[in-house]
C-alpha cells in the first residue's frame, strides 16, 4: 500500500512545489510521473503477489472512517494512469506546438494524476463524489489553457459536471441515509432492492453518465475534448471519462441488487448500440480532425457501455475482461490519435481534415501514427482493440438469439473504418498535397507513434494478460 | 420525524427547481445560480436525514461539510471563468 500512496503522492507534491515556487518547468513533473510510474508497478507487483490490501486512512475503520482499496484491477489502473501521463508529458514538453511547454500544464496535470489515484484507490461513495469534483475542476481548467475560444467549452463542461456531480450526490445521500454506511464493501452485503435504492442507483447513474459522456448525455465532450490543447485532449479522453465508468462498474456490479441491475444492463446495452452508431455517424460527417477523433471516443465509449451492459443482463463474467480490456486499448490508441491529429493540425495550419491531403508525404509518422492507433480503434488483428473487441464478440456469436448486439458491433466497426480510412485515404492522395507552415517536427510525431506502437504490443502478451485478467475482475 | 419529513421534501423541491432552472435559462451567472440552488437541495436533504436519529449522525454532518467546501471553490473558479469569458467576448465586440 506504502507504494501506492507513493504512486499518488509524487504527482501530488509536485503540483503543489511548482505552484508554490511558481515553477513551471516540465522536468520536475516528468520526473514525478515516472517516479509514480515505478512506485505503481511495485504496487501493481506486490498486489498480484500478495492479493488485496486495505488501508483505513487515519486509522480509523468504516464506517466511521475512509478505506483505499488496492486491487489488482486498481494497481493495473495506477501503472496505466502513470504511462499515459508519461507518454504525454513527453509530447508536451517536446513539441513545439503544444502549446503547453512552461505553462500550467504542468502542476495541472499533476494534480489531474493524483485526483485519478484517488479515484482509482478508494471504495467508498462519498470519497469518490470528492475526487469526481477534484477530476472536473481540474479537467476544465486544463481545457482553459488553450485560450479564450475554449472558455465556452469549458464553461459548458463546467456546469455540466457540477450538474452531475450533484445527481450523483443526491443518490449517495438517499442510499446512506437507507443503510448508514458509504463503504462499498459493506454496502454490497446490505443492499436490497427497494424504492428508495433504486431511486438512488438510478441518480447515480445518470450522474456518471454524464461525467462520463456516456450516449445520450455525451453532447459536451466533442466541443471540449476539441478545444482544448493537444496534450490535454489525449489526457481528457484517454484516462477522465473512465473515471465515473469505473465507479459506474463498481456501483453496479457490486452494489446493485441483481434483478434491478439485469434491467438496468439492457438499457445501458442499448445506449452502448446508439452511442456507437451516432457517434461513428458524427465523426464520419464532421469536417475538423479532432472533433472527429473526440466523436470517436463517444463511439468507443459505446463498446465499453455495451459490455458493461451486457455483463449485467446476462452476468457474464469474461465480458468484465472485455470491458477492461477495452479501456486499455482505447487509452493508448487515444493518445497516439490525439497527439498526431493534433501535431499535423498544427503544422499544416489548418483543423479541417482536407488540410490532410498528402499527409503521408509531408508528415509520414504522425500520419502512420495515426492510422496504427486507428487501427486499434476498428479492431484490426492483432492490435489490443480486436482482442477486446473479440472477446466480447465471443458470448454473442455463440446463440443465434444474440446476433443483434453482433450485428451492432459489426455496425460500429463499419463506422470506425469509414472514418479512420476517410482521412488514410486522403493523406494517400500525394498529388497536391497540403504545404506545412512549419518544418515537420520529428520527434513530436515519434513521441505521437509510441502509444500507438504500445497497443499493438499488447496483442504480443494477449494470452497472459486475458488470463490475468480474468483472474482479477472476479 | 414530521420536521425532518418537512425538510426532506423541501431539499427535493429545491434540487428540482434547480434543475428545471439549469435547463430553461441560458446566462452563465443564471445556470450557476440554478446550480447552486441543486447543490442547496442535496445538502438540505442530507441534513434532513441526519436528524432523524438522535444523536445527529455526525458523518453526515461531515459530508454536508465537505460537500459545501467542493461547491463554494467550485463557484469561485466558475464565476471567474465567467468573467474572464465574458471579458474576452467584450473586447471581441469593441475591436472594429
Amino acid at each position: 500500500m506504502t507504494l501506492a500512496l507513493m504512486s499518488l503522492l509524487l504527482p501530488l507534491a509536485s503540483a503543489l512545489v511548482l505552484l508554490v515556487l511558481r515553477a513551471r518547468s516540465p522536468v520536475l513533473m516528468i520526473l514525478a510521473t515516472l517516479g509514480s510510474l515505478i512506485a505503481a508497478a511495485g504496487a501493481l507487483y506486490q498486489v498480484v503477489d500478495g492479493g488485496e490490501q486495505l488501508l483505513a486512512l487515519g486509522g480509523w475503520e468504516p464506517p466511521l472512517g475512509i478505506r483505499f482499496r488496492l486491487t489488482p484491477l486498481s494497481g493495473l489502473l495506477l501503472v496505466f494512469t502513470a504511462l499515459i501521463h508519461l507518454l504525454v508529458a513527453f509530447y508536451a514538453a517536446a513539441s513545439r506546438h503544444s502549446q503547453t511547454r512552461h505553462t500550467d500544464y504542468w502542476p495541472l496535470s499533476g494534480l489531474l494524476h493524483a485526483s485519478l489515484v484517488a479515484l482509482w484507490l478508494s471504495n467508498d461513495l462519498f470519497n469518490w463524489y470528492v475526487t469526481l469534483e477534484l477530476l472536473g475542476l481540474v479537467a476544465v481548467a486544463l481545457v482553459t489553457l488553450a485560450g479564450p475560444k475554449a472558455y465556452r467549452a469549458a464553461m459548458r463542461y463546467l456546469i455540466l459536471s457540477l450538474v452531475a456531480s450533484l445527481f450523483y450526490l443526491l443518490g449517495v445521500a438517499l442510499l446512506y441515509g437507507r443503510y448508514g454506511v458509504l463503504d462499498v464493501a459493506l454496502l454490497a452485503s446490505l443492499t436490497e432492492a427497494d424504492a428508495t435504492t433504486h431511486t438512488a442507483l438510478l441518480l447515480m447513474t445518470l450522474g456518471l453518465m454524464l461525467k462520463a459522456a456516456l450516449w445520450p448525455l455525451h453532447l459536451w465532450l466533442p466541443p471540449a475534448h476539441a478545444g482544448a490543447p493537444t496534450a490535454v485532449s489525449a489526457l481528457l479522453s484517454a484516462l477522465v471519462v473512465k473515471g465515473p465508468l469505473f465507479i459506474l462498474w463498481l456501483i453496479w456490479s457490486e452494489i446493485a441488487p441483481p434483478a434491478l441491475a439485469r434491467d438496468m444492463g439492457f438499457i445501458m446495452a442499448l445506449a452502448g448500440v446508439a452511442a456507437l452508431l451516432s457517434g461513428g455517424w458524427s465523426a464520419m460527417r464532421t469536417p475538423y480532425i479532432k472533433t472527429l477523433v473526440a466523436y470517436s471516443t463517444v463511439a468507443q465509449l459505446g463498446y465499453a457501455l455495451m459490455a458493461l451492459g451486457l455483463l449485467l443482463y446476462w452476468e457474464l463474467p469474461e465480458l468484465h475482461v472485455a470491458l477492461w480490456l477495452f479501456v486499455l486499448s482505447h487509452g493508448l490508441a487515444k493518445v497516439s490519435m490525439f497527439l498526431a491529429a493534433g501535431e499535423m493540425q498544427a503544422t499544416l495550419g489548418s483543423k479541417r481534415i482536407s488540410a490532410l491531403t498528402g499527409a503521408t508525404q509531408t508528415m509520414p509518422v504522425a500520419m502512420f501514427a495515426f492510422a496504427v492507433a486507428g487501427g486499434s480503434l476498428i479492431g484490426l488483428p492483432p492490435s489490443g482493440g480486436f482482442l477486446a473487441k473479440w472477446l466480447l464478440l465471443q458470448p454473442l456469436f455463440a446463440e443465434p438469439a444474440n446476433w443483434f448486439w453482433a450485428f451492432a458491433v459489426l455496425l460500429g466497426t463499419l463506422a470506425s473504418a469509414v472514418y479512420v480510412f476517410r482521412v488514410v485515404a486522403l493523406a494517400f492522395d500525394r498529388a497536391k498535397p497540403t504545404r506545412p507552415d512549419f518544418d515537420p517536427h520529428v520527434l513530436a510525431q515519434w513521441l505521437a507513434l509510441i502509444p500507438a506502437l504500445l497497443v499493438w504490443g499488447m496483442a504480443l502478451v494477449s494470452q497472459p494478460l486475458i488470463l490475468w485478467l480474468t483472474g482479477v475482475t472476479h | 420525524m414530521t420536521q425532518s419529513l418537512l425538510f426532506l421534501v423541501v431539499g427535493v423541491c429545491l434540487w428540482v427547481i434547480g434543475l428545471y432552472g439549469l435547463l430553461r435559462v441560458r446566462h452563465v451567472i443564471r445556470r450557476l445560480i440554478a446550480v447552486n440552488i441543486m447543490g442547496g437541495g442535496a445538502f438540505t436533504v442530507m441534513v434532513a436525514i441526519a436528524v432523524r436519529t438522535d444523536p445527529v449522525d455526525p458523518v453526515f454532518q461531515a459530508l454536508v461539510v465537505t460537500g459545501l467546501v467542493v461547491a463554494v471553490s467550485a463557484t469561485a473558479f466558475a464565476l471567474r471563468l465567467a468573467s474572464a469569458e465574458a471579458h474576452c467576448t467584450r473586447r471581441r465586440e469593441s475591436r472594429p
